[in-house]
């Protein structure tokens, strides 16, 4: 039987690159190939190749490298666990965004069930329920969410982008309503271990949360049918369909996980703060996707990994920290992390060789 | 009922429209009509119809444009920020800025082969950026006297920004039906491999959509700009959703080769004849909110259900049929 790893390496088959480069002329796009040319030997070819397809990784390298080399304290064990705990709640809201953009689907309703989870766990809390049950109905209010999405998506087959965005507003209606648009606090004292304790008095129990989510769901994607399948309805539908996958089914149960991890951030947030707004959680629609797509998940679906997105957490929260570090004002922050995304998204859809 | 939703198929937005405009006519009778209501709730859409018609036109050619907010907010603080130099100029950069930003995500989206809803969406922050640094996240005042004609002045009982708005309206209605170049932009949203195939010229028409998106914008940063007589760092940061919402209610498709400028501006119409009315009943923000809401699910999942009917009810080869299900995977291209 012949392994894929006994295959040749493609970039060796391929012609050489240096022609493409004279015909190119001198462009800039012509120099970045050349750089990222194949090279002739497998060993570095297999370094260009991770290169390739790991934009992000070298980023964050990059990064760090600047980082040590630009602040004296950046590179301390407090502030790395720091950045971690700084990333860990948009980290875990991006690990469901991601498993659903691996299932070509989109959550923009996300940021506001994170408020809405926060708001109905202190609400309940606030109406005499305990601590631990709570809990329950914040990640309850999550797995209802992704129930209505998910359900309507399949259903009617709706485009998930325009659906989650009605529900996103919906959601909102009812954090609002519930909270009456005010800030509201939690009575328990012990209610803050959850998002500002640590274990064994080192790591935030949020980091923790985020890792081992991130470990397991990279567990799953790689190595059961279910995460597999979820590939396949990223690609193609149809097919998943034909080749015996409940679509259907996936595709609500990956809503329902992507909500309920947003519902989980959302305790964090709240836990953090010992109170919440309804629109706590603004924003992160978009920036779960783009730490999603810095990671290296294809929007087209079928292509991505938990661990991947993990590296775009990081590349963000890295980003920002040093910028903090180094004082940089608030709108200059803005403009640099919407350059370097759009920089890093435009290498890498150069870089890929397959452009998907 | 299928049927009758078919033969109203791609009226989606004259049933919204009519829908909301009785509702509140039958519930406030002539409070909702009065003159003075009705005035004001075109002077509130004709500021956001722009935005809302380059989007449909972005859509049409299959693209999605997320940094209209920004753009808006940019090219008001423009127009407030540069009076010194003259009305005129300062207008004149404002609509060049949204130009500029609008070739950028175009020369993003076609050169650097990014999907526009990522593109878009990496331009949102960085205009955000400098509406920042501009603004210096303060509320500029307007100097001009008289500015506020272009946003807030009347022709009798005509609003200013309307009478604009409908004008842009119609040359882009007549561009988009009865021009050779305006009928390529739903080849390019509807087929992208079809229209190069029959010599269309894809990246192209791809750009230009994003430039005309882009200085619409700026047009409805302009207006809003005029009305308010200010300028601040918070205009347009839920204007994308908004601006979507209300060219899908339009009868705009996010598949693209689908959609009208009159519907997208009809769209806007609903949503703000919607809000007015809540107003002036005295329902909550909340409710408001989730009334806007419930509209747009509904008019996605009603559209989604007429699709899907007419694929099944046309005999497709299976190849076909294969082949559409592959193009209604790809999420937003």
């Amino acid at each position: 039987m012949l392994r894929t790893s006994e295959l040749p390496e493609r970039d060796v088959l391929e012609a050489d690159p240096r022609s493409t480069v004279a015909t190119r002329g001198l462009s800039l796009s012509g120099l970045i190939s050349w750089i990222a040319r194949p090279a002739q030997t497998p060993r570095s070819a297999k370094t260009v190749r991770f290169v390739r397809k790991n934009t992000s990784i070298v980023l964050l390298v990059v990064l760090l490298i600047a980082g040590a080399s630009v602040s004296p304290v950046f590179f301390t064990v407090d502030n790395l666990f720091n950045i971690l705990w700084a990333v860990s709640v948009l980290g875990i809201v991006a690990l469901g965004q991601c498993i659903l953009i691996i299932t070509c689907k989109f959550d923009m309703s996300v940021a506001f069930t994170v408020g809405l989870s926060g708001v109905a766990t202190i609400t309940a809390q606030n109406a005499g329920v305990g601590l631990l049950p709570s809990f329950g109905i914040g990640i309850l209010t999550g797995v209802a969410i992704g129930l209505l999405n998910g359900v309507i998506v399949v259903t009617t087959k709706a485009n998930p982008f325009l659906v989650t965005l009605g529900s996103s507003w919906l959601v909102y209606s009812i954090a609002l309503a519930i909270t009456n648009s005010k800030t509201i606090g939690s009575p328990y004292e012990s209610f803050g271990t959850l998002g500002r304790g640590r274990l064994f008095g080192i790591v935030h129990y949020s980091v923790v949360i985020f890792l081992v989510l991130a470990v397991a769901l990279e567990i799953v994607l790689r190595h059961t049918a279910f995460g597999r399948s979820l590939f396949v309805i990223g690609i193609n539908q149809r097919v998943a369909h034909l080749s015996g996958t409940r679509v259907n089914r996936t595709v609500i149960l990956t809503f329902v996980a992507c909500a309920t991890a947003a519902a989980m951030a959302g305790l964090i947030v709240s836990s953090r703060n010992g109170s919440t707004v309804a629109n706590v959680g603004i924003g992160m629609d978009f920036e779960s996707i783009i730490a999603v797509v810095l990671g290296g998940t294809s929007l087209f679906g079928g292509r991505g990994g938990a661990l991947r997105t993990v590296v775009g957490v990081l590349v963000l929260g890295v980003l920002n920290n040093l910028m903090v570090l180094l004082n940089f004002p608030i709108e200059a922050q803005q403009i640099a992390k919407g350059s370097i995304f759009l920089l890093i998204v435009w290498m890498d859809s150069f870089l890929r060789e397959d452009k998907r | 009922m299928i049927a009758l939703a078919r033969a109203l198929g791609r009226q989606t937005a004259v049933i919204v429209f009519m829908g909301i405009f009785l509702l509140f006519t039958v519930l406030q009778g002539s409070m909702f009509t009065s003159a003075i209501n009705l005035s004001n709730i075109s002077r509130q859409v004709a500021i956001d119809a722009p935005h809302v018609m380059g989007q449909v036109i972005v859509l049409i050619s299959g693209g999605i444009d997320i940094s209209v907010g920004s753009v808006m907010a940019m090219s008001s603080a423009l127009t407030i920020g540069l009076q010194e130099y003259g009305a005129v100029w300062a207008v004149a950069a404002a609509l060049a800025f949204g130009a500029a930003v609008g070739a950028v995500n175009g020369l993003l989206v076609t050169k650097g082969k990014i999907v526009p809803f990522i593109a878009t969406l990496g331009t949102m922050g960085v205009v955000r950026g400098m509406v920042l640094a501009y603004t210096e996240q303060r509320s500029i005042p307007g100097t001009i006297e008289n500015f506020g004609f272009w946003g807030g002045g009347s022709l009798g009982m005509v609003p200013v920004p309307l009478v604009i708005s409908l004008a842009i309206m119609i040359a882009l209605w007549w561009f988009l039906r009865y021009t050779v170049t305006g009928r390529g932009f739903f080849a390019v949203g509807g087929d992208k491999e079809t229209a190069y195939l029959a010599g269309v010229s894809v990246a192209r028409f791809q750009f230009t959509a994003f430039v005309l998106s882009g200085t619409l914008a700026a047009v409805s940063g302009v207006l809003l700009a005029s009305r308010l007589d200010s300028a601040n760092a918070q205009i347009g940061v839920d204007t994308p959703l908004l601006s979507i919402a209300a060219a899908i209610i339009g009868g705009a498709s996010i598949l693209g080769g689908r959609g009208g400028v009159i519907g997208g501006f009809l769209g806007i119409t609903s949503l703000g004849m919607l809000s007015t009315g809540m107003n002036l009943m005295g329902v909550n923000t909340y409710y408001q909110i989730a009334t806007r809401a419930t509209v747009l699910i509904v008019v996605v999942v009603v559209d989604a259900l007429i699709v899907n009917s007419k694929l099944s009810a046309a005999r497709l080869p299976l190849e076909r049929k294969m082949d559409e299900h592959l193009r209604k995977e790809v999420v937003i291209v």
